[in-house]
């Protein structure tokens, strides 16, 4: 095993391409770690490559010694820490080029290995998407490229005829890889508590609403959830995805009153009509909303986490949402909510900071004179909207400390959260219970899959105001001054990019580019519905529909053990077995010398076909008839193989034989 | 009595597990059967390597993980096949052998025939159960083709040396796991006698003593072996020089007949009682070599076997032969002196 790698002249390309299989398996983390660790990395790898090129001593221990510190120092300088996700990260690329420096004995050379198979694994932190997937694949058949180079001991196939081998390797593993990941027993992670980075970097509606929050979103184009309708899907401008309720104002930022669950017979609920059912995938928020159309009046159930629905009609979870969630919901569109309401509730909803907006509480005044009807208030206010000259955009001018003053008279710019915010500060004024929600309006259907499609940048809010008899009803300000952001999805998209930007990007219909948009996402929601979202949930829902029951572990061990022979079998048997055809007059004679065997005359190794002849014409077993038959065979065959003249032997020999060969039966 | 249990179950584990009974002759096919496997060094440790990063994958909920995780496992199943396919199935014949001095190496060349549509690469023969570990040798079989490989072991006792038995194994493509199997051809290397070193000069008739009975000086008669002692002046400086001894060439002496044509008779019973068996023999060697180097017709007699004076490469064998052969029991007569 402790065979030394032979001087690295015939090795040279071996190495380089080591190099760069493993510079393959360092990319993602390169774009993930700090500048220092990356430059630290690349120089150590750039130190490498030169002592392939020019056939140097590997550096000794005394010399790696101080580099292995210092790359410890600049990742204790980087993290603070040696432990953790992304310390951990730093540690292993760091461990894998200095191995790389130290490789001496072919185990090493498995060190490397498995050093690069760790990386790969967590390279899948940071990305799950198909493009990972197929990177990670291609730097699989590079690493495992490299490893046979060293395995080869005398002759060494040209690099094409090398690659092909660990190409089939993982191509025939592929059918055995599908197996294991559809049956493998899943247990639900984490087994042990999560560091605290591990679910960095999500984004999504925040926590709170403050002019500009909705507006950042409406520049991502990322999915937020997927919903796939069970009923007929409602009109567009009912599609009003509820998240949070904010009830509380500070003169600046609106936020979640604490959510009190109330008995179900507190509520009083009217069902108007029958539910539009649905199921939801959502992407990890990190938060503790789900979503659901407007207006979910029972939490669905989802396995390993608890959910509620609040007083507000929010469904929260207690646990914040870290992991794609699939789950099934029903909503009542039309369903008129809580006529008689809590005091508590009306008391939330008329509540305002003291001392801001003077303008807007004089604004107020002016309505109430008016008019002391709350419909017609709110019709006022609306008409207000749409008849000064607000405008809807996306980049709205700074507003000052009393911000809905200066959005209401002064800019009359802004995005749904100004609308909203705005209009619900002058219900409030006003005497009316009013609050904020937020979350999604409207989303795409992708005719590909199904699925309809919600992004970030579909992003919105809307206000709820409480009236007598009716109780809370939806009023979204927005629409008064955009109808079009509610009409239509497309109805104001960011530009894209800088050439988005020049030639102003406008979807048609039968254009060819958002079809293949279509089609991406089609294909990106299936992965997450297979691959990213098969939970052991998932699983057990599968192999039940397969018709398997109830599904417990031991079932699913001996189906995979059983699928995976199968498909093992399916794929290792032509391999193993193939072998060279038998030249058909060889398969004849075989089948004589078995026949003749039968009967007792058993060709010696070294009898050619001659003497095999004379002794079965000397030999009394067989009948004359069969004799004759056996004698007349071996001369023809013998003819045929071995004669002077060259007889082809062409069909009509082979018959002749066959029939010889039946005659001695 | 432990040690003897032991040593019964793992010969019986041999017979019965690995199939070894004796040696086989002819053309040898590696059916399944004979072809055994386990995971190397390197492969526990991937298996550990694979259980780390399942559990990484279930704590961070990494479903590309569980991918990667039963990609890697499945890939090494593969290679199981793979490693397996590289040694099964492959056809072995035993090739000639050349008989050799006790001492010397003797060579056992065998082919390793690939019927199959795949090339094979590292495989890995060498002797087992042999008291010094012989050196392995690597082969590669291309496919439908038919690769030669020669194994040598030192040769200590003289008669007839069975082949050991052969292992070959295999790691190739991806060494995780180790294939292996057993072969034992049904060949054997005739060992001769060493010569002896520093032997007396032929012994010439009618100079019947031990040792003495120099060669003459007058007329050139041919040209023998150079052996310690022979001086400088009587050298066939010309054959060596024909011959660099750097590369393979050997001293040689040139040989004077004293005259008269002298019998030269080798014979067991005529040397000294004192020797050892060995020693008569090997001396005995020594002298059909330097008989045959000169060219010198000599008459050879060893136990019952009885040859007239001859001389040239039938002579030589059936003296050897009979050297190596040579047996006490089959002489009783001659080994009670």
């Amino acid at each position: 095993m402790t065979r030394l790698l032979p001087p690295l002249s015939r090795d040279k390309a071996h190495m380089l391409m080591l190099l760069g299989a493993c510079l393959l398996v360092l990319l993602p983390h390169l774009l993930h770690v700090s500048g220092t660790i990356a430059g630290g990395v690349l120089g150590l790898m750039g130190w490498r490559g030169w002592i392939v090129f020019s056939g140097r001593r590997l550096p000794p221990r005394w010399l790696l010694m101080p580099v292995a510190l210092a790359a410890m120092a600049g990742i204790w300088s980087s993290f603070h820490t040696f432990f953790g996700r992304d310390a951990g990260v730093a540690m292993l690329t760091f461990l894998l080029v200095l191995k790389l420096l130290e490789m001496h004995a072919r185990r090493d050379m498995f060190v490397v290995l498995y050093l690069s198979f760790f990386l790969l694994l967590t390279s899948f932190f940071y990305s799950q998407t198909i493009g990972t997937a197929v990177l990670m694949t291609c730097a699989l058949v590079a690493l495992l490229t490299a490893h046979i180079g060293f395995q080869y001991a005398g002759v060494v196939p040209p690099l094409k005829r090398r690659v092909r081998l660990p190409l089939t390797i993982v191509s025939l593993a592929l059918p055995l890889m599908l197996v294991l990941f559809f049956l493998f027993p899943r247990i639900q992670g984490p087994l042990w508590g999560l560091p605290g980075d591990a679910n960095s970097g999500r984004s999504g509606l925040s926590e709170s609403m403050s002019p500009g929050t909705i507006s950042d979103l409406a520049l991502s184009d990322d999915i937020a959830f997927r919903a796939k309708f069970i009923d007929p899907v409602p009109p567009q401008p009912q599609l009003y995805w509820r998240a949070a309720v904010l009830g509380h104002y500070d003169g600046r930022s609106w936020t979640a009153n604490a959510a009190r669950s109330l008995p179900a017979e507190a509520i009083q609920i009217a069902r108007g009509s029958a539910p539009t059912r649905y199921d939801i995938t959502m992407e990890p928020t990190g938060r503790h909303w789900l979503y659901a159309l407007d207006v979910p009046l029972i939490a669905p159930s989802v396995p390993g986490q608890r959910i509620t629905r609040s007083n507000t009609f929010e469904l929260l979870t207690r646990q914040p949402i870290s992991e794609r969630l699939r789950y099934e919901v029903a909503s009542w569109p039309s369903a008129s909510l809580q006529t008689t309401a809590d005091p508590n509730d009306i008391d939330e909803a008329l509540q305002r900071p003291v001392g801001f907006n003077p303008a807007t509480t004089a604004f107020a005044q002016q309505l109430l004179q008016q008019s002391s009807d709350s419909t017609t208030l709110i019709d006022l206010v609306l008409h207000y909207f749409r008849h000064e000259p607000f405008r809807y955009t996306l980049e709205p001018p700074l507003l000052g400390r009393d911000s809905v003053d200066d959005f209401l008279f002064t800019t009359r710019a802004g995005f749904c959260e100004h609308y909203a915010g705005a209009f619900v500060f002058l219900m409030r004024e006003l005497g009316i219970p009013a609050r904020v929600v937020t979350g999604y309006q409207g989303g795409a259907l992708n005719p590909v899959d199904g699925y309809f499609e919600v992004r970030q940048s579909d992003a919105h809010a809307w206000a709820e105001v409480w009236l007598e008899q009716r109780g809370w009803v939806r009023i979204d300000p927005t629409a008064a001054v955009a109808p079009d952001r509610i009409e239509h999805t497309v109805g104001l998209r960011k530009p894209r990019g800088l050439l988005g930007g020049l030639i102003g990007f406008t979807p048609s219909q039968g254009a060819w580019l958002p079809l293949l948009r279509l089609n991406l996402d089609a294909l990106a929601n299936s992965w997450n519905q297979w691959v990213l979202g098969y939970s052991p949930t998932r699983q057990k829902s599968l192999i039940g529909s397969l018709g398997f029951g109830d599904v417990d572990w031991t079932t699913l061990t001996l189906l995979m053990f059983g699928c995976g022979s199968a498909v093992m079998a399916l794929t290792m048997i032509p391999l193993l077995l193939r072998r060279t055809p038998m030249a058909p007059i060889d398969r004849i004679y075989l089948r004589f010398c078995n026949r003749m065997a039968r009967h007792g005359l058993v060709r010696g190794l070294d009898e050619g076909p001659r003497a095999l002849r004379d002794r079965i014409a000397r030999d009394n077993r067989l009948v004359t008839a069969k004799k004759n038959a056996a004698v007349g065979f071996l001369e023809r065959y013998e003819a045929l193989q071995y004669g002077t003249v060259l007889t082809p032997a062409n069909n009509t020999a082979l018959t002749q034989l066959k029939a010889l060969l039946a005659a001695c039966r | 009595m432990f040690a003897h249990c032991k040593n019964l179950l793992l010969r019986s584990a041999d017979r019965w597990l690995f199939r070894l009974n004796g040696a086989e002759s002819g053309e040898v096919f590696l059916h399944q059967r004979r072809v055994f496997i386990v995971p190397s060094g390197a492969g526990w440790g991937f298996v550990a390597m694979l259980a780390i990063l399942f559990i990484g994958s279930i704590n961070y909920n990494l479903n590309l993980g569980f991918a990667f995780t039963f990609l890697l496992a499945a890939c090494a199943v593969v290679d199981m096949h793979l490693t397996f396919r590289n040694l099964a199935h492959l056809h072995l014949v035993a090739g000639r052998t050349s008989a050799v001095f006790c001492g010397d190496v003797a060579q056992f060349e065998v082919h390793l025939i690939n019927r199959r549509k795949h090339d094979r690469f590292a495989l890995w023969l060498g002797f087992v159960g042999l008291p010094v570990a012989s050196i392995t040798q690597v082969a590669d079989v291309a496919a439908q083709s038919a690769t030669s490989v020669t194994l040598s072991t030192v040769s200590t006792v003289r008669g007839w040396l069975p082949a050991p038995r052969i292992r070959l194994t295999t790691q190739f493509p991806l060494g995780l796991l180790r294939a292996w199997s057993y072969w034992q051809p049904d060949v054997r290397v005739l060992v001769y006698p060493q010569p002896e070193l520093r032997a007396p000069a032929l012994p010439m008739a009618g100079t019947r003593e031990q040792g003495s009975g120099p060669a003459g000086h007058d007329d050139f008669a041919g040209i023998r072996a150079y052996q310690v002692g022979d001086a400088m002046r009587h050298l066939a400086w010309r054959h060596i020089a024909r011959l660099d001894p750097a590369i393979g060439g050997a001293l040689v002496t040139k040989q004077f007949d004293g005259g008269a044509t002298q019998e030269l008779r080798i014979d067991f019973a005529a040397l000294p009682g004192s020797l050892h068996l060995e020693h008569k023999l090997s001396r005995m060697t020594r002298w059909v070599l330097d008989a045959e180097a000169i060219g010198a017709p000599y008459a050879f007699c060893l136990g019952t076997l009885q040859l007239a004076a001859d001389c040239g490469v039938t002579q030589q064998s059936r003296c050897l032969q009979a050297l190596a052969e040579f047996s006490t029991a089959s002489d009783t007569g001659l080994t009670t002196r």
